[in-house]
């Protein structure tokens, strides 16, 4: 213990840790929505002290949308906007973005595809002009479709011989049964991307990139009636109606733990996953679920990163988390070990996970939870694509425009009993996917040993060469 | 558009330089300490020992029970990590703007009092999670050890860039409880540190609680000068070449060039090449070796803001299927060429995306302080914050076209061939 004098002559005892100063109220910036005539949802939030603009378009089509013959299509489709529009080459569209130090963002998920820029005030009004053409004009070029087409073809081949993708891809075919797209990746497979041509994309655009399913958010420095007239300037006279959606079915393909080996000869260490079937985004437990997952494996200081990384030395880290979809995405653990420890990692983390269940969470965990997790929403939102995304979340799922006003309220609410009530619906050790990529041969006896299940050794070390589905991904028609 | 960040600077009688920036935007502040040693400061047998070092940070001190670093922070809603890089070490959280005093209590702790906690139990145990991270980031890794590999054939080996931040398993086995306490006494002193706050609070109270906690922490020695060749030509003086094999499904080229040091104002040239090269859908790489002739599925490119005797700029492409790396290297090299004859079109761009990643950096706190810290640390000038991007802007098609004929050319390049084992090409 070290004393000395502090600055006030006060005498400074070191051993204690200072009390916090009086807490600043924080505010989720006020969020204004508003509907345009042709159906397009317009979304203005005022934030930030910086001269910056972020714009993001989404619009409701994502992976969930494709039939199994079209797994990698809605990926392909955002990605070949930059082949430019009607009137701009992709070369051009390049240019007249980075020319004025612009950078067009455009992905899809299971729910959504999202075209995003962030521009200086000053540049917002023809930065919102480039993006209404990239989402309403694109023209998809067969050349440039088709080299984008290889490039994602090249990626998925990246995938089947780095262990951290193959993993994962192994992890949510083994969790999700034929009925579920989310066993697939959302980058397809070489079978069904190989197939698709600029036709492809053509038609995914003009059936689902449509006004009545798309929104623009506007976060920064922008005034909200500007904002919705800018919005609808660029998207007002735009005109169609989107393909129904599909409903999504989700089930689990297994109801017992099963420790699949995917043989990577050589590893030195072991990527693993252990996951099953979690919950879709409007499920009553959400928030339960974000405190409980804080606990157990989503902060640093959680339960099995303490034991995993803390005590035991046997990775860099390890995570758990809920993937929250429209329907119930996979809630998973994930970590990479090394080879000599992978059977007694797997069998601690199945520990931890069981006596989190039997004997749940202290108030004093709890409480740290939730402190954790509403002190950390403000830093995560400093920035203007950070708020924007947050938006975007309220718009994919349905959320109340309002909603993050009163998120911190809803996080300091959970508590014990309703953790202890969700763990024990929600994570179920003995219906358990695991995946370990890694050395087989030198896995093989370890894993059998512990007692976790059954374990079945896959075939080559290859996302395409395990066909668990039996069947071709073309027989599911589209 | 020009954002001017404001900021106050000084040095406590102890050598600590402090710097504070005020911004009420949000009830957040952050805290970021630099420390001017990194792996260029190992000695022989110890590499990857700064970033073990770094680690055993984060394992409590006098005060501070093991684990109650992390904890203490999380549980008051903030974030926190630490980075070990060729030149330096820096430590950062983001807090709730009224844990600031918390956030300076745990670092003037380690600062001062991090030896009485040091145990053999936690460097064994913070050995195997580093040991662990280098599986993660290299050895399991397709590629993972390009920049290792890179490193020792664009830097000969008494220099001190010429081994890795991650270090070799044999170095990290061979590390012992009295080097952790004589790196410690070496380089961790405030006189060899920048402390810099940046956030919602006043300056007068944090000056009150930075004197509280850090002036009682003695100044240490002089700072040991870098051990080994410190001084670069700048020129590699022949072109390296070396093939690995390796399980990849797709073989990838890497290219290094020897370049200035950063801070140099040749070195701004070369950050805006590098986004001339491989920045964008509208870069030359991209447009040609991607687009127009489809012989790559990625380009990268980055200028190494690295400060002793010289930088590198570093590319890399990856073939796509049934594309041999000679046929990609030879497109490669001919667009590098081309760059002599670049126009100013494509510099325009670049300072453009370079201006706007910059304001957009700007605006979390953490990011501010860590730059403050930078600017301070190497060129004992925070007001780089501001004036940085003025380098850029300076920098004229002329001197892009001076430094790929100088510099981007046969004689001062590094290539590395990254084939898949058994010469298995996909295709």
């Amino acid at each position: 213990m070290s004393s000395d004098a502090g600055a006030r002559g006060v005498k400074l005892d070191r051993s204690v840790e200072p009390a916090p100063g009086p807490i600043r109220d924080y505010d989720f910036p006020a969020v204004d929505g508003r509907s345009l005539p042709n159906g397009v949802r317009s979304v203005v939030c005022r934030a930030g002290d910086l001269p910056l603009i972020t714009a993001q378009v989404i619009i409701a089509a994502g992976s969930a949308l494709e039939s199994d013959a079209q797994a990698g299509l809605a990926t392909l489709t955002a990605a070949s906007l930059e082949g430019g529009s009607r009137t701009r080459t992709g070369d051009t569209l390049a240019w007249d973005l980075e020319g004025l130090g612009l950078e067009l963002a455009a992905w899809s998920t299971w729910d959504a595809t999202h075209i995003r820029v962030t521009a200086t005030t000053d540049r917002i009004e023809g930065a919102l002009d480039i993006l209404a053409d990239v989402v309403r004009n694109p023209a998809f070029p067969p050349q440039e479709v088709e080299r984008i087409r290889d490039e994602q073809l090249a990626e998925i081949l990246q995938r089947g011989s780095e262990p951290r993708g193959l993993a994962d891809d192994m992890a949510t075919r083994f969790i999700f049964d034929d009925r579920s797209p989310y066993r697939r990746s959302t980058y397809g497979d070489q079978q069904t991307v190989s197939r698709f041509t600029a036709t492809d994309t053509s038609d995914f655009h003009r059936t689902r990139f449509c006004p009545d399913v798309t929104s623009v958010v506007l976060v920064g420095d922008i005034d909200p009636d500007r904002g919705h007239d800018l919005v609808a300037r660029a998207f007002g006279d735009w005109s169609g109606k989107a393909k129904a959606a599909p409903a999504v079915g989700v089930g689990a393909r297994s109801d017992k733990t099963v420790i699949h080996l995917i043989d990577r000869p050589g590893s030195v260490q072991s990527e693993v996953r252990i996951g099953h079937v979690g919950v879709p985004r409007a499920h009553p437990d959400h928030v339960t679920l974000l405190v409980l997952n804080a606990i157990l494996g989503g902060a640093f200081t959680s339960r099995l990163n303490l034991s995993l990384r803390e005590k035991h030395g046997f990775t860099y880290g390890v995570r758990s988390s809920f993937a929250f979809r429209k329907a119930a995405g996979p809630f998973s653990i994930s970590t990479a070990v090394g080879t000599e420890v992978t059977g007694r990692a797997v069998e601690e983390a199945f520990r931890e996970v069981r006596t989190f269940i039997a004997e749940g969470p202290s108030d004093l965990e709890v409480a740290n939870a939730r402190d954790y997790l509403a002190g950390v929403f403000p830093l995560q939102l400093q920035s203007t694509e950070e708020l924007a995304g947050r938006i975007a979340e309220t718009v994919v799922y349905d959320l109340p425009t309002d909603y993050f006003q009163t998120y911190r309220e809803s996080i300091l609410a959970v508590d014990r009993t309703t953790i202890m009530d969700a763990s024990a619906i929600h994570i179920r050790p003995a219906a358990m996917a695991v995946v370990v990529v890694g050395d087989a041969t030198a896995l093989m006896p370890d894993l059998e040993k512990i007692a976790v299940g059954e374990v079945i050794r896959e075939g080559a070390g290859s996302a395409d060469s395990v066909n668990i589905h039996g069947s071709e991904a073309g027989q599911h028609g589209g | 558009m020009m954002v001017h960040i404001p900021f106050e600077r000084y040095e406590m009688q102890n050598g600590l330089r402090v710097v504070l920036s005020r911004d009420t935007s949000a009830p957040v502040v952050a805290v970021n300490l630099w420390y001017n040693v990194g792996s260029r400061n190992e000695k022989p047998g110890r590499t990857g020992f700064a970033h073990l070092f770094e680690h055993m940070m984060f394992q409590g001190s006098e005060n501070v029970p093991e684990m109650a670093h992390f904890s203490l922070i999380e549980n008051a809603g903030g974030s926190l990590n630490g980075s070990t890089w060729l030149d330096r070490t820096n430590y950062f959280e983001t807090l709730p703007a009224h844990y600031l005093e918390l956030g300076l209590w745990l670092e003037a702790d380690r600062l001062g009092w991090l030896l009485p906690a040091m145990t053999q139990a936690k460097l064994d145990n913070q050995r195997d999670v580093v040991k662990n991270e280098r599986r993660w980031r290299v050895d399991n890794q397709p590629y993972g050890d390009w920049d290792e590999r890179l490193q020792m054939l664009m830097y000969p080996s008494d220099h001190p860039y010429h081994h890795s931040v991650i270090g070799s398993m044999e170095d990290l086995d061979a590390s012992s409880l009295e080097d952790v306490e004589e790196f410690f006494r070496t380089y961790y002193a405030p006189n060899n540190a920048v402390l810099s706050i940046v956030g919602d609070f006043e300056i007068d109270h944090a000056k009150s609680l930075i004197d509280r906690y850090f002036s009682a922490i003695p100044s240490g020695p002089a700072i040991p000068p870098i051990p080994g060749r410190t001084q670069l030509g700048l020129s590699l003086g022949g072109e390296q070449r070396v093939t690995v094999e390796q399980d990849i499904s797709l073989p990838r080229l890497y290219v290094g060039y020897r370049t200035p040091a950063y801070g140099t104002p040749e070195f701004y040239t070369n950050a805006v090449v590098a986004q001339i090269l491989g920045y964008g859908k509208a870069a030359l790489l991209y447009r040609t070796l991607i687009r127009e002739q489809r012989l790559a599925q990625d380009v990268v490119a980055y200028a190494f803001p690295i400060v002793v005797g010289a930088s590198m700029l570093v590319l890399w492409a990856t073939a796509l299927p049934g594309v041999a790396l000679d046929d990609l290297e030879r497109a490669f090299h001919a667009q590098i060429d081309a760059l002599q004859s670049v126009e100013s079109r494509d510099v325009i761009r670049a300072v453009s995306l370079i201006e706007a990643r910059h304001l957009s950096d700007l605006q979390t706190v953490g990011e501010r302080a860590d730059q403050l810290s930078m600017y301070t640390t190497l060129f004992d000038d925070p007001a780089r914050i501001n004036t940085e991007v003025d380098r850029i802007r300076a920098v004229t098609v002329e001197d892009v076209r001076a430094f790929a004929a100088r510099y981007l050319i046969a004689g001062n390049r590094s290539v590395m061939h990254y084939v898949p084992k058994h010469g298995e090409v996909a295709s």
